[in-house]
Order: C-alpha cells, then structure tokens, then sequence
C-alpha cells in the first residue's frame, strides 16, 4: 500500500478553506489503497517538530500539502515543519523518490500570484532530491471552498484533485502541468464584496 | 528616521552580521534612530490567518507576543528592515512570521536576503517574490505598503553594493 501524507498548513482549523480541500483529497484516496497520515501544522513548536511527524513525512510515498497563501509565499508555520524536515532528512538516508503535490489557495480571484509559491515548493524538492509533481493553485479561497460542497460546481477542483490520487497511483515519471482554478464568481464581483466586508468591518470597529 | 531592524538570530552567519554592523553604522553617522530585534525562532507564534487585524481591531494583533509588540506600533517607524536567510528562496520562517503577522512599516520595508548557498533560482525566486508581488506590485493589497525593496547578499562584495544602493533612504 501506496503512503500518503498530506500535510495541513493552515492554523485556522476547523475555518480554514484549506481543510475543506484536504478532505476533498482525503476522501478520494481509499483506506484499502492508500495508509494516509495527516500532519497538522502547529502554532507553537519546541525547538523541532516530533521526530515521529518528521519521519512520518520522511516514509511517505507521495507528500501533499494544503495550504492558503501567506504574503505571496508559505505561512510561517509550515515553513517552520519545511525547516525541521530538512534539518532531519540531513542526518537521515532514503532511497525512493518521494511525490511531492501542492494545493494551495488564496482569498484574491487570481490564482497566478501563487507562481513564485510553487517555485519556491520546486526549490524545496530539488533540495531534498523529491520528486515534484504539480501544483493546484486555487483563487478565491471562501468560495471555492463552499463550491466544493456543490455538485456540478466542484468539477473543476474534483478534476484537479483526481488527477493527484491518478499520478500517485500510476507513479508517473513525467511532470504534468499546473492547475490555476479561478473561482466561479467574477473577478470585479468578488474584489466588490471584499470591499463592502472590509468597509463594513472597519466601520464596526470605529463606532465601539 | 526612525528605523527598526528584525533578524533571526537563530540564522547569523558572519555575512549577516558583517551587513547588520554595515547598516547600523551608515544609519548612526546619519543620526537615524534605530532599534534592533533579534527573533528566534521559539520566540515567534505565526499568523493564524484571522484577518481581525484587517477587520474587527484594525492594525491590532490579538495573539499577545514579542513580534506583536512590534507589530503593533509598526507605523511609527518610517522603515522596517528584515533580514532573513535565504530558504528555498523564501524567507526563513522565523522572519516570515514576523512579515506575515504585518511587522513592516507601510512607508518602507526593506527585505535582505543571506546566505552562503543560494543557487541562481533560489536567489531568482526569492527576489521575485517581493519584486514582482510587494509594494507597488500588490494586487491583493494594493496601496497598503507603499515601497517594499529585495537585496540578497552571498558575498561582502554582494553587502558592499546593498551598502551602497541604501545611501537612497538617506
């Protein structure tokens, strides 16, 4: 059985967008097929992640990481576990190469501010010698996220998420392209509701 | 100007520290106030992603550590520098938990990248990441941090021409 870890960068638990988008994942992966593990990143670490998390990673078959976009890069937090695993895999040998896949989202309707991201997640792997795959860069993160639970409307991120448990099932060795998925809802419509939330929310704030 | 300096001291190297004494003695001969924090890397809680201080207690930080003491009062600085290593070509992630939780002044941020490893895409990757995305470049944010400026240093000759190219803020 194929192991997979997929790893959840974001800190906002049960809230977070990304959570939704790891179960996705999560639930097209079959516990018959695949021995998953799920590595949460954390808030407070003493001087390094568990070794138990660190080798976990190390064991897997395929690495995927959800996370949201944090300053056009990765959260601190994860960078934090990115850091512990390269310190650990320094002193520690392995042989297969390990498929490594990003699903990463954003609030901004763009998904293409996430390409420096996957350079950076690209460097990673070159660095540890894994195998980089491919990115899903996802635009919109609050409605893509409730569109994933809307038949028809998911097709999109259900496409692009099959096409990750495929790649880890037939072990590809070429590298496929990356998915940028805007959200459904126009660009000029989302960046008005922004707007209206935030006018709404500052004037919350300057009234008490 | 009042400036403050944010680096990890986890992560010095003689090259971090050959350019920090660099810059602290270029802005005291220009009689600029500056204030140095070293973060380490257990020092720092990272960003939850709340956005309360984008919202509900605008410019305010509700989880209570070192970086949102500065954080905090990042306005009343007129630039902030962050000096990170270079990882991956990102920020090393006690600085970007710094940057994440809002550190930087908006006026100026001056981000320094080091590091005696730093293959061409890193250093390519990482000075995109700011060039093409921060300051004027901000899409997502735009307007809120006026100016933000890359550096990266793999040499003393790399923290001469940083050196030089900061003779601009004066």
């Amino acid at each position: 059985m194929k192991k997979i870890c997929l790893i959840n960068g974001s800190l906002r638990g049960k809230e977070a967008s990304s959570l939704v988008f790891l179960n996705s994942i999560n639930g097209m992966l079959p516990d018959t097929e695949f021995n998953k593990d799920i590595i949460n990143v954390r808030a407070r670490v003493k001087e390094s992640y568990p070794e138990d998390t660190l080798k976990t990673i190390s064991r897997a078959d395929a690495i995927i990481m959800v996370f949201p976009l944090f300053t056009y890069g990765i959260p601190g937090a994860l960078m934090r576990l990115l850091e512990d695993y390269c310190m650990y895999v320094k002193g520690h040998t392995y042989d297969k190469a390990v498929m490594v896949y990003l699903v990463v989202n954003c609030g901004f309707p763009r998904p293409e501010i996430m390409v420096e991201l996957i350079r950076v997640i690209k460097n990673f792997c070159r660095r540890l010698s894994l195998d980089w795959r491919f990115g899903i860069c996802m635009g919109g993160g609050p409605v893509a996220a409730m569109t994933m639970k809307v038949a028809l409307l998911n097709m999109k991120y259900k496409r692009a998420f099959s096409a990750i448990v495929a790649d880890i099932r037939t072990g590809d060795i070429g590298q496929k392209e990356d998915y940028f998925i805007k959200p459904l809802i126009p660009e000029p419509i989302m960046l008005w509701i922004k707007a209206q939330y935030e006018k709404k929310m500052k004037a919350g704030a300057a009234s008490k | 100007m009042n400036t403050i300096l944010i680096l990890d001291k986890d992560a010095e190297t003689g090259l971090s520290e050959d350019l920090k004494e660099r810059i602290l003695r270029m802005l005291k001969e220009k009689a600029h106030r500056i204030e140095v924090v070293e973060l380490r890397r257990n020092d720092v809680t990272p960003c939850f992603g709340c956005l309360l201080c984008l919202t509900k207690h605008v410019g305010i930080c509700v989880t209570r550590d070192k970086i949102a003491e500065i954080r905090n009062h990042s306005n009343r600085y007129d630039m902030t520098i962050f000096l990170t290593p270079v990882v991956f070509g990102h920020f090393g992630s006690t600085i970007k938990c710094a940057i994440d939780r809002g550190c930087g002044c908006q006026n100026l941020q001056v981000m320094i990248g080091y590091g005696d490893d730093i293959d061409d895409e890193e250093r390519s990757t990482f000075i995109d990441l700011t060039r093409k995305h921060r300051g004027a470049a901000d899409v997502v944010h735009p307007g809120f941090d006026k100016q933000v400026d890359v550096y990266l240093t793999t040499s003393s000759e790399d923290n001469d021409a940083i050196c030089e190219a900061f003779k601009k803020y004066f």
